[in-house]
């Protein structure tokens, strides 16, 4: 007896270090998760910095390229400073009240998010916390994101500070607002109207291009752009090439991107044991992703390749694909995010020229592609899909998605980004730090304020090849 | 369109689509291939008519 006693207890101490094991396992796997996506997002912005030179004309390409890159910099800092805090302050909205989740509010915030007393363990290397560096890392990224959409609208004749500033009340605090409130399991969007954004169709992309649209009012079109009658030309990059290649790997960076709003299973922070969820505890699998982006890349290229057969709109349209279907990628069929896709691409270049038409020089469409389609894949989530528990809990206690409840968050994003876009560029305009003067605009961004030239040696033909 | 009776995920245990259990999966599909054999004709046709104003 006694011996089967004590080979019982040998036997429940191997599973007790097998599953602490599992348990180390599963931790290591989290934060490598999230940690691989930074990485996998820097490339959304290789792309937009590849985009944006492309698109610039051959005397501003460097100064594109130092203002997105400066974007990038000064993102990172400010959300660590309060970007971070906002997101876990406002999900319930003012005066930041904790949530039923119990994982939101200014005193939570207060704990987790600050660097500096008791808080900074949190902000800093810490060997018992797996989590919440990767979190932040992934989260800045997407502020990130956020600045380089609005970097692209306002190219070539933009002031280095003033844009500096826009991307950090864009990156570092409209968009946070968004995300708290509509993008977190205390978010009040969510817990009152079901509101469902997945893939942060609404409060990424919608905002991020109404703030754009914001700046753009006040910022202007560049020198000859508009005709006196009002009309427009259309004024080429230097590169097309450069650009579309940069738009391919702004989709790639996209496959990071969507595999940070996954949250990961077994850990004390997971919403499963045993299943991926999404941000507000429902459930997904990554197989889920994998049909629905490459099916949402594919409509989107096809349908605007019907209609301008032009590389530049076929890709914007690829993203206009996964941003029209972003919201509910998790729960489309793969099919009906293709249609869905697909039309996006096809009303892409419409929505562009109608906004061009209003005298507004959006230099790379990113109003449209991430504004217009943006707000229009958070109503189509609410067609498609109504009826679906938008949160994890028991019948009738949760909210559940419906075309009113993402109209409303439609509305919001526009509001969140649009208001202090506006408001930020006038007081900007105001002080003079928004638009560059008119004599170094026509001279050339680079020549006044890069001290390098793109193509020093122009474009020669080929050296002569080896006999 | 969620497809199971109770409105909550703790029920889910299999396919999770909008859709899912009705005849819309195949609809949306026959509606996608359609759309790209009829992009291709479009496409093959202008492209012909296109090529032709070089003759």
């Amino acid at each position: 007896m006694e011996e089967q006693f004590a080979e019982l207890v040998a036997k429940v101490a191997e599973l007790e270090a097998t599953s602490g094991g599992a348990s180390v396992t599963n931790t290591m796997f989290a934060e490598t998760f999230y940690y691989l996506t930074i990485p996998l997002m820097i490339i959304i912005h290789v792309g937009f910095l590849a985009y944006e030179m492309g698109a610039s004309r051959l005397k501003n390409v460097l100064s594109s390229g130092v203002k997105n890159i400066l974007a990038f910099a000064f993102m990172i800092p400010t959300f660590y400073f309060f970007g971070w805090w906002v997101y876990w302050a406002f999900p319930t909205g003012l005066p930041g009240a904790p949530g039923p989740a119990g994982i939101s509010g200014i005193e939570y915030a207060n704990a987790i998010a600050l660097g500096w007393g008791d808080s900074a363990q949190y902000m800093a290397p810490n060997i018992a916390d797996n989590a919440s560096g990767v979190f932040f890392g992934a989260f800045a990224l997407f502020a990130a994101t956020t600045a380089s959409i609005m970097s692209g609208a306002v190219i070539e004749r933009i002031q280095t500070v003033g844009f500096v500033i826009l991307a950090i009340v864009l990156g570092s605090f409209a968009w946070v607002v968004a995300a708290a409130w509509g993008w977190h399991a205390d978010g009040w969007l969510v817990t009152k109207f079901g509101l469902h954004d997945f893939g942060a169709a609404g409060l990424v992309h919608a905002v991020a291009g109404f703030f754009a649209l914001g700046v753009l009012i006040n910022l202007g079109p560049r020198i000859g752009k508009f005709n006196t009658d009002g009309s427009a030309n259309a004024i080429a990059g230097h590169n097309m090439p450069l650009t579309v290649i940069g738009l391919m790997l702004i989709i790639v960076g996209f496959f990071g991107f969507l595999m940070a709003c996954v949250i990961v299973p077994g850990e004390a922070w997971s919403w499963f044991p045993d299943k991926f969820s999404t941000i507000y505890g429902t459930p997904i699998t990554l197989s889920a992703l994998s049909f629905n982006i490459l099916m949402a890349i594919a409509g989107g290229i096809i349908g605007a390749w019907v209609l301008t057969r032009d590389p530049f709109w076929m890709m914007s349209g690829a993203l206009a694909g996964i941003i029209s279907t972003a919201s509910g990628l998790d729960i489309y069929f793969p099919a009906m995010t293709f249609i869905i896709a697909f039309s996006a691409g096809l009303i892409l270049k419409f929505c562009a020229d109608w906004l061009e038409r209003r005298g507004i020089d959006d230099a790379v469409g990113a109003v449209t592609v991430h504004g217009t389609i943006g707000l229009y894949g958070v109503v189509m989530l609410g067609v498609m899909a109504s009826g679906f528990p938008a949160l994890q809990g028991a019948a009738g206690e949760v909210a559940t998605i419906s075309i009113m409840g993402q109209v409303i968050g439609a509305i919001v994003f526009f509001l969140v980004g649009f208001v202090p876009g506006y408001g930020v560029s006038y007081l900007l305009k105001m002080f003079g730090m928004l638009r560059i003067r008119e004599g170094a605009e026509i001279a050339g961004m680079d020549t006044v304020k890069v001290p390098a030239q793109g193509y020093p040696e122009g474009i020669p033909p080929s050296a002569v090849a080896a006999e | 369109m969620f497809p199971y009776d109770e409105a909550s995920w703790s029920v889910v245990d299999g396919a999770m689509f909008a859709g899912s259990g009705t005849a819309l999966p195949g609809l949306t599909t026959f509606i996608a291939a359609v759309i790209c054999i009829a992009v291709l004709v479009y496409g093959q046709r202008s492209e012909t008519a296109k090529a032709k104003a070089f003759d």
